[in-house]
């Protein structure tokens, strides 16, 4: 059944943060601000490669209502950031690597102050060659950005014996496939409130989309214990892996700390383009060939990955596009192969899809074009190569077996708009649309196939857990250290706790996003937030449940299984009437009354680094308007299969998938950070451009397949990512379907598709 | 310290003159630290890009009387140049007697810069994607320099701008009704194109407005182009091959050349000189085609 509003019934609620959110009274954290606070603001450098031959800040420090002026000299722990490797300096001190590099922070009475402050900083730079092109950056005449040189990480991945699985194929198809510099755009910039406590503590308010990485980090930073950081990073104005790195709260914990007063910081959307991440853009070359039936038999792949000037998580962003260009389809032999490189363009990192957009949109050409060599169709072909429930994943690992494969593959076939395509296939030879529309709109339809890992995978700390408690004033308190950044993860844990315990959205208080109150469940990325507290709380419910009963039990006289919890209180079980409310019961209770879990993601039993356990299958199609007037793509239709367990908030689960897909229609048509020799040329959301309702106005159907094997123990899968994957090829093949030209690039270039007009 | 933060937080001053006489006497006098100020959609970016300085003084043309507002005259429309192109957009008058612009300002911005934009200022602007759509209609430009009136065309202000402390007061555009009983038919067509669907700086932008005799034949014609920062201009060339003729495809087809020939683009990293000329020349040769379409399926 389609999901939508009217199919969701009950279960369709509104969610506790819409109101406020929708109606503006919700304050963000970069909305709060502290009697005497302080403005802080970043410099950042004005060239994209330089030597810093000297820096002088004591003009900005002289002016009047300046309080702090820092460079890498006041850093008093590891002056460096990056989750992963931490290669990021918080300040330069004698070069500057791209753009968005920070020399110094100020800290001033207003925020007009402190930008006049920022201009008094007197640096000297020396130019020094500017590498923005990764391949060149790969040459051994190339300038070398860092002491390990210029090749950030590399990955290879290989089985079979590739030259005999290519003498074999009687179809081989080469491509490179270009993908663009997208960026998250999220509504809310970086920013934050940074207040030093009288107690010695510092506090930070400021979005992160994992408290605990940011106060490590912190603490590495301010060489302090992590004890002395509170991080309170929820609610935020949307992430999309844009914000788990540090960005801001280093200098504003450095300037609140030498200040002593708080410090807020916030950046304009200018800074936020010139400093914050963006997806790396990939050159991804592949050679793949099949039998004279459609059998692959052998797989190339070259991936250059550009990682931008530090680390941060392109490694891993690397080995989940090496899994990824692999996929779900079974090879003779595959031989991956994938450099990540360090250049002076923007900061490339996390990024919704996380290496998977690139490497399927590549993929799902190849299998495109490899269809219509064997005069196949492409969906045909891809049934053959799919993989079977009980194959290992694609780095040969053992994986949670479902049978999403084929309930993906099937349900597109059987799609309403599939079902379409077939009947046009028929109907016509010709592909003008109606009748009535003019001879230069030509449509066409395409769809991919999309299999995503959740998960940080093996080899990388993977926490997860969470906390139910009987609080003093009765509410039923659920504590988890995940964050909400508009995906609706406080909804999903209502709904969970009204559906699996049977308590009332009064009884509840969710609790999130505070480091000095919650455990450590891990990090709200990877498609891993829903599916961990599903699990938690089912860990939790026999546990938690069960000290409810039994302290009530003790308190009424009654015998335990006379009396339930549910919602209000405690209930009679014959007969539903209320006999202890839960606020009767925390003051009457001896105990506090709490359960805890903790557990780890499940991996894979290999030593593969990032490999994956689990993963969420889905199939796409669409259908196309492009207009060969102006060479411009209308997506008019979208159908989504998705097969990633049970649906545990609908509003969520279709809000992943359209918005997901939202953020690939911009990948696919509009979105590219423009850089050129290390500069941005997209400065703004003027020339940066994100779909609007005028592109995403088209028909949209999502249908969960929520069916899992008997005895799965795992759950819902991630669908966060999900949705923002498969859109790019489906879109390039429907092109080629309408006007019979392959896009090799994106977003497609409008001139591509250009046709002088005749009639 | 009181000094300084004082001459840093300084917004500009906001100067409000009741008449146009008074504003034009502050910007004799205040000269080049003040800025005329209607909308101030333009102006922010300008400001914020750092392409433009904030200046000391801001002199608003909203406080002026009478400098908005759509009324029918004599000879067709007259729309003071402070009404905002929402207003534009939702004027049943803009709608009936110059559809060419209501077209035209709906393509302009998003609703909220809408709301604030005026059409005066997007004349101002120059390159602003009324123009090409006040070119094709013939729009003439009401301007007043103190008391003294002057009037230039749509066409002339984009090719030549003047710098003079002159405020625009209003736009006219002519065309009454029309003879009842005439079987001429008046056509239009206006196209942007950029980057994205909506609320998109353009690429490219036409504007059509002509009128087919009853035989067919094309009794008279304007196009203009613009888009970007390319300066509106018409399109004389593709108008000659029209003129007195009817829609034949191979007319067409020697228009499209006309248009790629003539239509000179400015460039920006986003698009290439090629791709803004074909689009130019498609959407131009499309919408005479569609017109010939509607007519000959009328007929």
């Amino acid at each position: 059944m389609l999901l939508n509003r009217e199919s969701s019934g009950e279960r369709w609620r509104i969610r506790p943060d819409g109101p406020g959110k929708v109606t503006g009274e919700m304050p963000y954290l970069t909305d709060l601000s502290a009697p005497g606070m302080l403005y802080g603001m970043v410099l950042r450098s004005s060239c994209p490669h330089a030597r810093i031959v000297s820096i002088s800040t004591e003009k900005a420090r002289a002016l009047p209502g300046v309080h702090a002026v820092l460079t890498y000299a006041d850093v008093p722990g590891l002056n460096r950031f990056g989750i992963a490797h931490p290669d990021h300096p918080v300040f330069c001190e004698d070069r500057v690597r791209f753009i968005g590099d920070a020399v110094a922070a100020v800290a001033a009475e207003s925020a007009a102050i402190a930008s006049e402050a920022l201009k008094h900083i007197e640096v000297q730079y020396e130019a020094l060659p500017v590498l923005d092109d990764p391949e060149e950056a790969l040459l051994e005449s190339a300038p070398q950005l860092h002491e390990q040189g210029n090749i950030q990480h590399r990955n290879d991945y290989r089985y079979g014996d590739l030259e005999a699985g290519f003498a074999a194929c009687v179809h081989i198809v080469e491509e490179t496939y270009l993908t663009p510099r997208q960026m998250h755009t999220y509504m809310e910039t970086e920013g934050g409130l940074f207040i030093p406590e009288e107690n010695g503590r510092l506090t930070v308010y400021s979005p992160t989309q994992h408290g605990f990485m940011d106060r490590m980090q912190l603490a590495r930073i301010l060489d302090r214990p992590e004890t002395d950081i509170r991080i309170l990073s929820s609610p935020i104005g949307g992430s999309f892996g844009g914000k788990d790195e540090l960005n801001v709260q280093p200098y504003g914990a450095l300037l609140a700390l030498a200040t002593g007063k708080p410090v807020k910081l916030h950046q304009s959307r200018w800074e936020s383009v010139r400093a914050g991440l963006k997806r790396h853009p990939m050159k991804i070359e592949m050679k793949t060939g099949t039998d004279a039936n459609g059998k692959l038999l052998a797989h190339q792949v070259r991936i250059v990955s550009d990682a931008g000037p530090y680390s941060t998580l392109s490694a891993e962003v690397l080995n989940f596009a090496v899994e990824h260009v692999l996929g779900p389809y079974r090879f003779g032999a595959a031989d991956v192969r994938s450099v990540c490189v360090f250049t002076n363009n923007g900061m490339s990192g996390e990024f919704r899809g996380f290496g998977g957009n690139q490497a399927v949109f590549a993929m799902e050409g190849q299998l495109d074009r490899l269809a219509e060599m064997l005069g196949m169709d492409p969906w045909k072909l891809r049934e053959i190569n799919l993989r079977k429930p009980e194959d290992p994943g694609p780095l040969g690992q053992p994986i949670s077996r479902t049978d999403g494969v084929r309930q993906v593959w099937e349900a597109l076939v059987e799609s309403r708009l599939w079902q379409e395509r077939a009947h046009e296939q028929s109907q016509t030879v010709g592909k003008a649309k109606e009748d009535s529309s003019p001879p230069w709109l030509k449509v066409g339809y395409g769809a991919a196939f999309v299999m995503h890992g959740a998960g940080l995978g093996v080899g990388i700390p993977d926490p997860a857990g969470g906390r139910l408690r009987l609080a003093k004033d009765g509410k039923i308190e659920a504590v988890f250290g995940y964050e909400e950044f508009g995906q609706g993860l406080i909804a999903s844990i209502e709904q969970m706790l009204l559906e699996q315990y049977g308590f009332a959205a009064e009884d509840l208080r969710i609790v999130i996003g505070d480091s000095d109150v919650v455990p450590n469940s891990g990090s709200s990325t990877a498609s891993r937030s829903t599916s961990m507290l599903w699990q938690s709380l089912r860990r939790l419910r026999a546990p938690f449940k069960g000290k409810l009963r039994s302290e009530a039990a003790a308190i009424l006289g009654l015998p335990e299984e006379r009396i339930k919890p549910l919602d209000g209180g405690i209930r009679d079980v014959a007969s539903g009437e209320l006999l202890l409310s839960y606020s009767e019961l925390a003051e009457r209770t001896q105990e506090e009354i709490v359960s805890e879990t903790s557990f780890f993601y499940p991996t894979s039993p290999v030593e593969r680094v990032g490999a994956h356990f689990m993963y969420s299958y889905s199939s796409v199609a669409v259908k196309v308007e492009v207009n060969t007037l102006t060479g411009r793509v209308r997506v008019a239709d979208q159908f989504h299969a998705v097969a990633a367990g049970p649906v545990v908030n609908p509003q969520g689960y279709l809000g992943q998938i359209e918005g997901g897909s939202g953020m690939a229609l911009g990948f696919t048509i509009t979105e590219d950070a423009v850089m050129e020799k290390g500069l941005y040329l997209t400065k703004n959301l003027d020339t940066y451009l994100v779909p609007t309702i005028a592109e995403l106005k088209g028909a949209f159907e999502v249908l969960p397949i929520e069916e899992l094997p008997e005895g799965d123990e795992y759950g819902p899968r991630g669908i966060g990512e999900l949705g923002s994957v498969g859109l790019a090829p489906a879109i390039t093949q429907a092109i080629y379907d309408a006007v019979g030209k392959r896009v090799t690039k994106l977003p497609v270039n409008p001139e591509l598709l250009q046709e002088k007009v005749v009639f | 310290m009181a000094m300084n933060q004082e001459e840093l937080l300084r917004s500009p001053a906001v100067w409000q003159p009741r008449t146009v006489e008074e504003a034009v006497g502050l910007k004799q006098s205040l000269g080049a630290d003040s800025a005329y100020a209607a909308g101030t959609t333009l102006l922010r970016t300008q400001w914020e890009a750092g392409t433009a300085a904030v200046p000391k003084h801001l002199i608003d043309l909203g406080s002026i009387e009478d400098l908005s507002g759509i009324s029918e005259t004599e000879n067709g429309l007259r729309i003071g140049s402070m009404t905002s192109l929402t207003q534009c957009r939702n004027s049943g008058l803009v709608g009936e007697r110059a559809p060419l612009l209501a077209d035209a300002v709906k393509a302009i911005a998003g609703w909220s810069v809408r709301n604030l934009a005026t059409l005066g200022g997007n004349v101002m602007y120059r390159v602003g994607d009324s123009v090409p759509a006040l070119i094709a209609l013939n729009a003439e430009l009401e301007w007043r320099d103190g008391s003294q009136l002057i009037l230039e065309s749509a066409e002339e202000w984009a090719s030549a701008p003047s710098a003079a402390s002159r405020i625009l007061t209003a736009i006219r555009i002519p065309g009454g009704d029309g003879d009842p009983t005439s079987n001429a038919k008046r056509f239009y067509a206006y196209h942007k194109v950029g980057r994205r669907e909506a609320f998109t700086p353009s690429l490219v932008t036409v504007a059509i407005q002509g009128t087919l005799e009853a035989d067919g034949s094309i009794s008279a014609i304007r196009i203009a182009a613009g888009g970007g920062q390319t300066t509106p201009s018409r399109l004389t060339r593709a108008e000659e091959l029209l003129l007195g003729e009817s829609l034949r495809a191979e007319r067409l087809q020697e228009v499209h050349e006309a248009v790629l020939d003539q239509y000179a683009p400015k460039a920006d990293p986003f698009a290439t000189d090629l791709y803004r000329k074909q689009t130019a020349a498609n959407l131009v040769a499309a919408a005479l085609w569609t017109t010939s379409q509607s007519t000959a399926a009328k007929g």
